[in-house]
């Protein structure tokens, strides 16, 4: 298992370095020049070469390159041009807003997904399998910001019950999670159906019913935690999805988040910013996936035999 | 009659002179092709017939649905501002007064054609790319799916909002957006089947006959891909309108006074209070296209997919 592990982890190296080196020149295509966006509109030339020089960007892309790069090994991710203030500042509180939000959505989500998934898988064919797929197809078909605004609608503006924007109390989280997760329990629910349908045609299903065990027991004990194996693997993966989800839901619920701020940033021509935070996603999703991939090797024996 | 009678009937005719002659149009049916099969199992599934059949409509409005609305697109009317719906605005009227109905109907086109012209892009893209990884291997398919790791280690909107930013906003940068990433799934896919056909034995008969490589890429194994490329298009297509829709939405797709799903929801959110109805239609309108091209993609699913073969 341990070397194994080792083994990911330096694989996923060349991926990071490219991601990294893929993120610096792609936002140096942006066009548009940072450096009198920084100054201003009324700023002379001159007043736009000194801000260039300050930020740096005077120096060749390769010096700039190294220089980023080493920025990073530090946890330098460079100073705003937006706010003046560093990035890494910028990002660490709505960081936490963005973690807490994708938590909760993935966990009510994979709850609610997998509780549905094989509702109608056990039902198969029967009413109860239809609805729950026909939930399930409309929950990736809906566009999350329109859901937002649904929920905006019903609890917010009818009801009263809870806030539309922010991120100050638990209740402002509420809203938000239910339109990030929609689309995940939707997937999740899909995949478990055809999952535990196939798990309930394996030889040691018959066996266990053939030996009288009741249908709950059967149910839980031998198809469910069969074809978990797969579910977590598929849970996993849509962490990503979360993620890049984060942003239009952000933008819904004007939530202090990365989403909203990568939005803002990208509005702004905020280079560094855009860069980080780019980056965070996918170092987020990269490092998801790999930790996906270690829980899969720990849950599967045949892996963890090798 | 079974079907074994059948199968045994037809080997049981005797040979004749001109065999294609002798095939009536009775046995014509009889026959049974990749193809026919395919529809007949297709057309087993009630809901995917029924989302064929909405998707033909969206197509059909798309195309003439311009030349029949009531109200122009862009058509100014400050006595009717955010009226509800009624006999006159079937859907209401926005902030301008103008028809939210005859809007949507012209807002098909453009989330039709971003869809399906993003998802065309990516995946002819995606099937070459494929094709040549999976066939020539070495250092092509390693630089191939090292960009292709590299795009899918990015979640899908960023990606595209990366590339907007790139680029700047717009419907044709969209489609560059939402076609770069969709590419690395067509790429995977055809590169999996590619390097199962490449060994099978019709290729290699084709290749002791001296075929050359492209015709052996695009003559053999090509098809050979094509279902499964047909099944993860269409699938495609309902997430790059939800994609497309969400960048306009942002505001990095269409921009105003265009009538872009997206764009007509996000500017209701302005009226949530006292105009639902802005935010309510533009998006049942997104939600029943994304999700028949959805339905339609699990049938063509079901009807091609050769482990399900009954």
């Amino acid at each position: 298992m341990l070397k194994y592990t080792c083994k990911r982890i330096l694989g996923m190296i060349p991926t990071l370095l490219i991601v990294v080196t893929f993120v610096f020149f792609f936002v140096r295509m942006i066009p548009g020049d940072p450096a009198r966006l920084v100054a201003g509109e009324q700023a002379t030339l001159e007043d736009v070469e000194n801000v260039r020089v300050s930020l740096g960007l005077d120096k060749p892309i390769p010096v700039q390159y190294a220089k980023y790069v080493t920025g990073l090994m530090k946890g330098d991710l460079g100073m705003s041009l937006r706010t003046k203030r560093p990035v890494t500042k910028e990002i660490s509180t709505r960081y936490v807003n963005t973690m807490k939000l994708t938590f909760i959505s993935l966990f009510w989500s994979a709850v609610v997904g997998v509780a549905l998934g094989v509702w109608s898988g056990i039902h198969r064919g029967k009413w109860q399998d239809y609805l729950g797929m026909a939930m399930a197809v409309s929950g990736i078909s809906m566009p999350s910001f329109w859901v937002g605004f649904l929920l905006i609608m019903a609890f917010s503006v009818k009801l009263g019950w809870l806030p539309t924007t922010g991120a100050s109390s638990w209740k402002a989280f509420i809203l938000p999670a239910i339109t990030l997760g929609v689309h995940i329990a939707a997937v999740v629910a899909r995949f478990t159906r055809s999952s535990i349908i196939e798990t309930m045609q394996e030889d040691y299903v018959r066996t266990a019913r053939a030996k009288g065990l009741t249908e709950r027991v059967v149910i839980w004990k031998h198809a469910f935690r069969n074809s978990l194996l797969s579910v977590v693997t598929v849970v996993g993966l849509q962490f990503g999805f979360l993620l890049g989800g984060a942003v239009v839901v952000e933008a819904v619920f004007a939530f202090p988040g990365l989403g909203s701020l990568l939005i803002e940033s990208v509005n702004y021509r905020d280079y560094p910013a855009i860069q980080s935070l780019i980056l965070i996603f996918s170092l987020q999703f990269v490092v998801i996936n790999l930790l996906v991939d270690m829980l899969y090797a720990y849950l599967n024996p045949e892996i963890k035999l090798q | 009659m079974t079907e074994e009678k059948k199968k045994q009937d037809q080997t049981q005719k005797p040979l004749e002179a001109n065999p294609q002659a002798a095939i009536t149009d009775a046995e014509k049916a009889d026959i049974r092709t990749p193809l026919s099969e395919a529809i007949r199992k297709f057309k087993k599934q009630k809901n995917s017939v029924i989302a064929l059949c909405f998707i033909l409509f969206l197509v059909l409005v798309a195309v003439v649905g311009y030349y029949l609305v009531p109200f122009g697109i862009n058509q100014y009317d400050y006595n009717a501002i955010l009226q509800g719906p009624s006999g006159k605005h079937l859907f209401g009227t926005d902030e301008f007064g103008r028809d939210l109905f005859s809007r949507i109907v012209c807002g098909t086109r453009i989330s039709l054609a971003v869809g399906l012209s993003a998802v065309t892009v990516g995946a002819i893209c995606g099937t070459i790319l494929g094709l040549l990884s999976g066939y020539y291997g070495g250092i092509i398919d390693s630089i191939i799916m090292r960009i292709c790791d590299t795009l899918f280690a990015f979640p899908g909107i960023i990606l595209a909002i990366a590339i907007v930013a790139v680029l700047g906003s717009g419907l044709y940068n969209v489609v560059i957006a939402v076609a770069v990433f969709s590419t690395p799934t067509f790429a995977r896919l055809v590169r999996s089947r590619t390097l199962a056909l490449k060994e099978a034995v019709f290729v290699q008969a084709a290749k002791s006959m001296g075929a050359s490589d492209m015709r052996i890429l695009f003559k053999h194994i090509l098809p050979g891909a094509i279902p499964e490329i047909i099944v993860q298009y269409t699938m495609s297509v309902g997430t790059s309108i939800l994609t497309a829709s969400s960048l306009s939405f942002l505001g990095m797709g269409a921009q105003p006074p265009t009538p872009e799903w997206g764009l007509l929801l996000s500017n209701g959110r302005n009226y949530l209070l006292e105009s639902a109805h802005i935010t309510l239609f533009p998006g049942l309108a997104i939600f029943f296209t994304v999700l028949s091209f959805n339905i339609f993609g699990d049938g063509l699913r079901d009807a091609l997919d050769p482990k399900l073969t009954d």
